[in-house]
């Protein structure tokens, strides 16, 4: 959705048969933004055409409809945006499982997606990642499973068999060379990756390994029954290529816009700091759905972005795509207001409110009005609870107009009384 | 190092050295420099040269109109 507004500065003309150079004129004059005078010339194209006296009607009626659906001052869009978000939360499922499109790996969905989402959670119950791949990598299938290997983690148990020898207190690990080539393939020799596996098991369990082709032995430095059995289990988790939070990659082709195909990668897990400098990965399109890696990475506006795309896919998957994004583009705004990611609750925006009743009105009513009293804080009764609890008009919508009286004077016209 | 300027989620950031394009802009909102949204200054996004007490002009491609521009100021 985004690119395509980017690259959408061509010429009316050009695109619409019917749309004139006066026309256009007319239709650019007004004050609208990009997307509806779009929608203007599709609708005059489609009508074939209208003079040009129609056309500044059409001009004029569409820029005050636009007008008069805009927020008024003082309108309590929060509080809009609240309700709007809120009310198809109750129609959502409690929990579902599955990812549009790649039944192949869960994602959270529906309403626990959306809390996690809101909760700014620091890392979803399902972490996930797309990762786009650029150049021939996308092309072909064999360069597309290079990167496959290089972000999945691939542990022991994948690469061939772990054998205890109890007797001579010996763990032998016979790896399978077939599999070693194929993960490795930039390597051709299986031998170079046995010494390869072989060097970081010493690394990583600290052990000394004799090795002999693909076959590779080590023990504990003391024969012991229990330290034998600790190197296996300890054997198991060790990483020898790929990143470690990745415990699976699906590969899939998919149709671009333009007809071409190209392979994607949907990964259980995510790294996206790690992904983005792999060889082969598009760092330009790849994304995760854990909003604080893309915080860490790409900065706050990119994460304000994520919030936004994850909330808007997350009711399009319910069938509720009839929230209208600027309530999300609210919540992402105030969610990354101060240049970190905040949480929507007592945690995070409605805690760190200045006034202590507005605080003590959301959650926790007890501590916060004790702590106020302990630190002699008052309440300016600036906002809009802080009113309702006090029985104050608040301070939004026709709540917040005061009238002021004073005389005018007959000389100048300038109020007497201020 | 990945250039996350490139990445299609992150906007344009823009960093303003012209104080009196701050002050136009504080003026048409009737603010205050500290009321601007924040930016950290180790965010990845942001310009080198920025330093704390800076305004980012950030032009963002918007899902409701053409572009929007919004202001950062950059906090510690």
């Amino acid at each position: 959705m985004l690119s395509r507004a980017a690259t959408r500065r061509w010429n009316p003309m050009t695109e619409y048969e019917y749309v004139t150079n006066d026309i256009e004129a007319i239709v650019e004059d007004a004050d609208l933004p990009r997307r509806l005078k779009d929608r203007v010339y599709e609708v005059i194209d489609e009508r074939g055409g209208v003079t040009t006296e129609q056309a500044d009607e059409i001009a004029r009626a569409v820029s005050s409809q636009y007008n008069d659906t805009r927020v008024d001052a003082l309108d309590p869009v929060g509080t809009v945006s609240a309700q709007s978000i809120g009310e198809p939360g109750t129609q959502m499922t409690m929990n579902t499982f599955h990812y549009a499109g790649v039944a192949e790996i869960d994602v959270t969905q529906g309403l626990p997606r959306l809390i996690e989402l809101v909760d700014a959670r620091k890392t979803p119950d399902t972490p996930m990642m797309t990762v786009y791949l650029e150049d021939e990598y996308a092309i072909d299938r064999e360069r597309a499973h290079e990167v496959v290997w290089s972000i999945e983690s691939t542990k022991i148990l994948a690469l061939g068999d772990v054998s205890t020898n109890v007797a001579d207190m010996v763990v032998r690990v016979d790896l399978n060379e077939d599999t070693l080539l194929e993960r490795w393939p930039t390597v051709d020799d299986a031998d170079v990756i046995a010494s390869e596996i072989a060097e970081t098991i010493e690394d990583a369990l600290g052990v000394d390994t004799r090795r002999s082709g693909t076959a590779i032995e080590f023990g504990p430095s003391e024969p012991s029954y229990r330290e034998l059995l600790q190197l296996v289990e300890q054997l198991r988790d060790v990483v020898f290529k790929g990143i470690e939070e990745v415990t699976r990659v699906v590969i899939r082709k998919e149709q671009l816009d333009d007809g071409t195909e190209e392979f994607v990668l949907y990964t259980e897990g995510s790294a996206f700091g790690d992904v983005l400098a792999i060889e082969g990965v598009d760092a330009s399109r790849t994304t995760c759905n854990n909003i604080h890696e893309i915080h860490k990475n790409l900065g706050i506006e990119a994460a304000r972005e994520a919030i936004i795309n994850e909330t808007v896919n997350t009711l399009e998957e319910q069938g509720l795509d009839d929230v209208n994004v600027r309530h999300m583009m609210l919540v992402a705004d105030i969610m990354t207001n101060r240049g970190t990611i905040e949480s929507i609750g007592r945690h995070g925006i409605s805690g760190s409110k200045d006034s202590v009743l507005a605080r003590a009105a959301f959650e926790v009513t007890v501590n916060h009005l004790l702590s106020a009293a302990i630190h002699g804080k008052a309440d300016r009764l600036d906002g809009v609870i802080e009113n309702v609890i006090v029985g104050k008009p608040v301070s939004i919508g026709t709540g917040d107009v005061k009238l002021r009286m004073g005389s005018i004077s007959t000389d100048g016209g300038k109020p007497a009384d201020d | 190092m990945v250039d996350v300027s490139q990445h299609e989620l992150v906007p344009e950031h823009i960093l303003l050295d012209d104080d009196s394009e701050v002050e136009q802009v504080l003026e048409e909102y009737n603010i205050k420099r500290t009321d601007l949204p924040k930016i950290k200054r180790n965010d990845p996004a942001l310009p080198d040269e920025a330093e704390p007490g800076d305004v980012i002009k950030i032009v963002r491609d918007s899902r409701t109109t053409d572009t929007a521009i919004i202001y950062r100021l950059v906090v510690r």
